[in-house]
């Protein structure tokens, strides 16, 4: 697979956007004997941003740097601030000074309110297994068709680590993928791993992709945060190369969520859902 | 707007007149009643009269002595049940009872005691048919909720107490949701026991529950201790409602429970019960227009108390979104009536429960129809 395809088709991040991720660090490398190497390193870029909505400020994330409009978009529709591309106004963004307005349609008070508040349980039934009251009204059982084979996977996974040029210079960034069984459609990387998937968020959101049909595959650790965005936005199949969390598996079951860890070295762990792995014909 | 949608857990707020005459009591009586022989004492044996001369007028009782004040409806359940049932005995309840009744059964049963569940249609009704056949071998006692907690169903329990009287078995009623909305003549319908609180339509402080027990059942107190009568008697007085009266009582809540009754009783309990019914009616067919929400109406309500969920989502999170984006407080899960919730299909994530009062207007109903429609609607 040649990643320089994708960046062509404007899908993938450009070298440009790479070389503003990464900046070069003078520093001096030790051993155990007091013995000092002189070296230059490439470090990754980080920068706060502030995103805004309707002039409004809502949250500061840690971040690369790149792809805010992805990132913002991304971040209000997974957090139920907006709803539909037809919402948005505009996107103004000041990467200087670390500022993105989204102006949008309709009234957010309310999900403003709602915003990062804990879900409180009286101890008199069963209780969410949710701990913000956006992310239990938001978070749907995801129902899809989809089917995969255990070679499509570990492809797929191979892809996105061929596709992070950062990650081999700096080794300081999650990277993501969307992904359907045959190829990789659109990846993502940023110091945050959460942020990695709100580019990816914004970006489908934006351009209206369907996700029933499509697996996200990150570098971060499988946490609830990452199934409910998932469950969000309707992604059936949740792969990753690391671990997943017990209350991730709980969400997983209970959003119809394929949820695969540890998927490296030709293998996976199917923490939910093997109904979508299609070992009849995997080759 | 602040909305407070949960007076069948305890009614608020309160009348004015309950808020100072708890308060006076505070500032200016101080003293405890039945207790002592000076001013302060003696006006406080007075207030408590007077509050057991209302409760008895509200309940259907002649004499206001066989009203016992308790903490609250559960104690006066506990006193019923342990004092009343032996080993060996049998009792019928049915399956739309609070755990205030489950759980000292379940534990009377541990002892001896044969507990059976006279079953309910699926809205909660009693199904008077098997009771009827329930009822024809030897039973000890027969407890029945008036109206449901969950969904205001109303018990007939006119019929329930004439087929008890026939058949000879006490009737002990929990009226802890009815009392003060309902019209009820403990005498008159022969009911052989009735607890209810003091904090709920009775409008009263928390902190008072109310026991009658008829004179020839002979229930044994649930504990002994001074009562300001017969001191010089180690045992306890057999008397009613000494007997079962031991302790300082709660003459701030007595106070306030006082001036609830008198409040209930000079605005009517007709228009009250039907303002709150009438929008249990509005907010029943309003629910049942937004798609996606499910009511567990009753065939005949007895409260303004409506149950519903909203398909998908945990009652838990429906209940806090209302809270924390509206201000809109209800009641979620299975409201300490985990077997009605069997009954009623509802086990074990329960319902959003929404129970209005008499200051409830129809601008807070309307509020909280916007809020739950903006859940339905932000839900998809």
């Amino acid at each position: 697979m040649n990643p320089g395809a994708y960046w062509k088709e404007g899908r993938m991040n450009t070298v440009e956007e790479l070389d503003n991720s990464v900046t070069p660090a003078s520093v001096g490398i030790y051993d155990r004997g007091g013995k000092k190497i002189e070296q230059t390193q490439w470090v990754i870029r980080e920068s706060p941003v502030t995103l805004y909505l309707n002039d409004r400020e809502i949250v500061t994330l840690l971040c690369a740097g790149h792809h805010l409009d992805e990132l913002a978009a991304g971040f209000f529709y997974a957090e139920g601030f907006i709803v539909s591309p037809d919402d948005i106004l505009g996107i103004d963004i000041d990467e200087e000074a670390g500022k993105v307005n989204l102006s949008a349609k309709g009234e957010a008070s309310v999900t403003e309110r709602l915003w990062q508040k804990r879900t409180i349980s009286s101890g008199c039934a069963k209780g969410s297994l949710f701990y913000f009251s956006l992310d239990a009204l938001l978070s749907k059982p995801v129902k899809s068709d989809i089917r995969i084979t255990p070679g499509q996977i570990i492809d797929r996974v191979e892809d996105l680590n061929r596709l992070s040029e950062t990650y081999r210079r700096t080794h300081g960034v999650h990277n993501t993928a969307l992904a359907d069984p045959d190829k990789v459609i659109l990846f993502r990387e940023d110091i945050g791993r959460h942020n990695a998937v709100d580019m990816i968020v914004g970006h489908v959101f934006l351009h209206g992709i369907p996700l029933r049909d499509k697996m996200l595959i990150t570098t971060g650790r499988l946490t609830s945060e990452m199934l409910i965005k998932a469950a969000k936005v309707n992604i059936p199949v949740v792969v990753s190369r690391n671990t997943a969390t017990s209350l991730a598996v709980e969400l997983a079951g209970s959003l119809g969520i394929t949820l695969i860890g540890h998927a490296r070295a030709g293998k996976f762990t199917v923490y939910n859902g093997q109904e979508r792995i299609d070992v009849g014909i995997s080759g | 707007m602040s909305v407070y949608l949960d007076n069948a857990a305890t009614s608020f707020p309160k009348p004015k007149a309950v808020i100072e005459a708890s308060g006076r009591v505070l500032e200016s009586v101080g003293a405890s009643p039945g207790r002592g022989a000076h001013k302060h004492a003696r006006e406080a044996t007075a207030i408590v009269a007077g509050c057991r001369r209302k409760a008895a007028a509200i309940l259907g009782v002649k004499d206001p002595d066989r009203v016992v004040f308790t903490k609250n409806a559960t104690e006066s359940i506990n006193l019923v049940l342990k004092g009343w049932l032996r080993p060996g005995d049998r009792v019928l309840f049915s399956a739309m009872e609070h755990n205030s009744v489950m759980r000292p059964l379940t534990k009377l049963a541990s002892r001896g005691v044969n507990i059976e569940m006279i079953p309910c249609s699926i809205d909660g009704t009693l199904d008077l048919g098997i009771f009827k056949r329930m009822l024809l071998s030897d039973v000890r006692l027969v407890v029945l909720v008036h109206v449901s907690n969950i969904n205001g169903t109303l018990m007939p329990i006119a019929e329930a107490a004439e087929m008890c009287a026939r058949a000879k078995v006490p009737l002990f009623l929990d009226a802890a949701q009815s009392a003060g909305l309902q019209p009820i003549e403990a005498e008159e319908m022969g009911i052989g026991m009735l607890a209810c609180s003091g904090h709920k339509a009775l409008l009263g402080p928390a902190g008072v529950g109310i026991l009658y027990v008829r004179p020839d059942l002979e229930v044994l107190p649930l504990m002994e201790g001074g009562t300001g009568t017969h001191s010089e008697e180690l045992e306890q007085p057999e008397f009613c409602p000494d007997r079962y009266e031991s302790g300082t009582p709660n003459l701030p809540g007595l106070a306030g429970l006082s001036e609830g009754i008198s409040y209930v009783l000079e605005t009517g309990m007709n228009r009250i019960r039907d303002h709150e019914i009438g929008l249990a009616h509005y907010l029943e067919n309003e629910l049942s227009k937004i798609p996606g929400v499910r009511v567990f109406k009753p065939e005949t309500r007895g409260s303004g108390t409506v149950s519903f969920i909203v398909e998908g989502i945990n009652p838990a999170d429906t209940g806090n979104i209302l809270d924390q984006a509206f201000d809109i407080a209800v009641r979620t899960g299975l409201h300490c009536a985990p077997l009605a919730h069997q009954t009623l299909g509802t086990f074990p994530e329960g319902t959003v429960r929404v129970s209005p009062g008499f200051s409830t207007t129809m601008e807070n109903a309307e509020y909280f129809l916007q809020g739950l429609r903006w859940i339905v609607t932000r839900r998809g």
